[in-house]
């Protein structure tokens, strides 16, 4: 479908706010009984905006967002969207991992391929797809190319242009540049944002980085390591953002002191 | 090393090995029989018919047969139960000192036991073979099945792959490698109990070729058999194998190092 049909097709509640409201969810973990990772939790996820879950490792930041993309059962919770209760297969949601999960035997292409074939694209507008994303991620000259002879960065890029090619309203990231150099990383920050702007889409977000949450968000939820989601914070610096800004810097120093009261305390 | 090089290395190596059985038949004439002679002996087994009428091919074919039958067997069979074991806790937890008492079972007995209850006849060749040899493809295919990325699944499952694409895409091509190993492996056992059951039970195939040179102490003629059975070894090997793995591993530019269990 392309931008255009599917804002045709569009009910009124694809552009109002998705509501997470009292998410809770229990691991059960051997030996240790139930563990609860996510402690009542409201979300609230405003359409076309850029959003970050940021907390410590293992805090349950990942397991919310996998609640959004359907692939955690929670515990109890509503999900609504516009006045409706909505499920995650209505949500036209895309993912990227925090490893690239690409399939080793296939091509760079055939990749793409793979998750189009999965959600039943119909097969003629493959090849334009592929070509139109492989392109977004600077990548259309290794179509043809296995993922074995890709950098990391590389095929974090293949990563992304395989969730943008099912054309979702709502890309959801999972710490996506944490095992990149941080040069690669940065150069994929800023191109995430440039694709981000110009497809016009909402970004769900998880780091624990805070100068990565600062730089790219429109707004930033904190957790911490029990499954709490503390505080929403905005960050109100005007696009495009640098890294060198002192308003970047200054924004992190309070988020870091905020960040650091509550989870040490 | 460039193709020559290493072609003139193989020949050197070969020719290596015909002068030290020179050096041996010349040493031991009594319990080596020299080149000339296999090659003798070989022409005549080549032209002439044997026991049974039978020409050297009828023996290697059925020989042949029942490796290759028994293989298809022990794969389909070894790789459904390894998938089961791996990716089943319970079913590895109440059944994984089988599959370990099953393959520390002495082969012989297998042959002994198939042949007192299936007679001295191809069916328990057929049966006996693929007891011994499907406990060592399980054991690859269990591994195998170990390994498996659950994070792929995880992606397949997220995009919403079918059962069907999962399978044909995201777990068949990770247990490729173990798939082939345990082709290596359960053929390079299959001969050997192959052969033992030609030889214990039955009246064909290079097995009973070999029982029936040894009876007659036809020293010369096990040799000149020998050969014959490396060279249809070799054929398998660079005319199936080789080129069998480099089809399968086509898409990754680096072999990842997957023990064989043998």
């Amino acid at each position: 479908m392309s931008r255009s049909q599917r804002s045709a097709d569009a009910t009124d509640s694809d552009d109002a706010t998705l509501e997470l409201r009292d998410i809770v969810k229990y691991y059960g973990k051997p030996g240790q009984g139930r563990v609860l990772v996510l402690d009542e939790i409201d979300l609230d996820v405003e359409p076309g905006s850029f959003v970050s879950l940021l907390g410590p490792s293992g805090c349950g930041k990942t397991t919310l967002m996998n609640v959004v993309a359907g692939l955690v059962e929670p515990t109890s919770g509503t999900m609504r969207r516009g006045g409706r209760d909505v499920t995650p297969d209505d949500l036209s949601s895309g993912y990227v991992f925090q490893e690239p999960r690409l399939l080793e035997w296939r091509t760079v292409a055939e990749n793409i391929e793979f998750a189009l074939q999965a959600r039943d694209v119909p097969e003629s507008e493959w090849d334009e797809r592929i070509e139109k994303y492989l392109d977004m991620v600077g990548l259309l000259s290794d179509a043809d190319n296995y993922p074995s002879r890709l950098s990391g960065g590389m095929k974090q890029r293949v990563a992304i242009a395989r969730a943008l090619a099912i054309e979702p309203e709502m890309l959801l990231m999972d710490e996506p540049f944490s095992s990149l150099d941080e040069i690669t990383a940065g150069d994929l920050r800023e191109e995430l944002l440039e694709i981000w702007r110009e497809e016009d889409m909402t970004v769900l977000f998880v780091t624990h980085d805070i100068n990565e949450a600062v730089f790219l968000s429109d707004y930033i939820y904190m957790m911490n390591e029990v499954g709490e989601m503390f505080a929403r914070r905005d960050v109100d610096i005007e696009r495009p953002r640098h890294y060198d800004d002192p308003a970047v810097a200054e924004r992190e120093t309070e988020l870091y002191t905020e960040f650091h009261e509550q989870v040490v305390s | 090393m460039d193709r020559v090089r290493r072609i003139l290395w193989s020949v050197a190596s070969m020719l290596g090995l015909l002068v030290i059985w020179w050096v041996g038949s010349v040493a031991f004439p009594a319990v080596l029989p020299g080149v000339g002679a296999v090659v003798e002996e070989l022409g005549v087994i080549l032209t002439t018919p044997g026991a049974y009428g039978h020409m050297w091919y009828y023996h290697v074919w059925k020989t042949a047969e029942m490796i290759f039958v028994s293989l298809v067997v022990c794969l389909a069979v070894g790789t459904v139960v390894g998938v089961a074991l791996g990716t089943s806790d319970w079913l590895e937890t109440a059944t994984s000192p089988w599959v370990y008492g099953w393959l520390a079972f002495p082969s012989l007995v297998v042959v002994f036991l198939v042949g007192v209850w299936f007679g001295f006849t191809p069916l328990a060749g057929y049966i006996g073979v693929p007891i011994v040899v499907t406990p060592f493809v399980v054991l690859n295919m269990w591994e195998g099945a170990r390994n498996l990325d659950r994070n792929l699944e995880e992606m397949s499952g997220f995009f919403g792959a079918s059962r069907y694409q999962t399978f044909m895409e995201v777990i068949i091509p990770q247990l490729v490698p173990f798939l082939f190993t345990s082709v290596r492996s359960a053929l390079s056992i299959g001969w050997k109990i192959t052969l033992l059951v030609e030889a214990l039970l039955l009246t064909r195939g290079v097995g009973f070729m070999f029982k029936r040179s040894f009876d007659n102490y036809q020293l010369t003629a096990m040799m000149a058999w020998l050969v014959v059975f490396m060279v249809f070894l070799f054929i398998v090997e660079y005319g199936v194998i080789v080129p069998l793995h480099n089809y399968m591993t086509d898409w990754r530019p680096e072999i990842e190092g997957v023990q064989p269990t043998e």
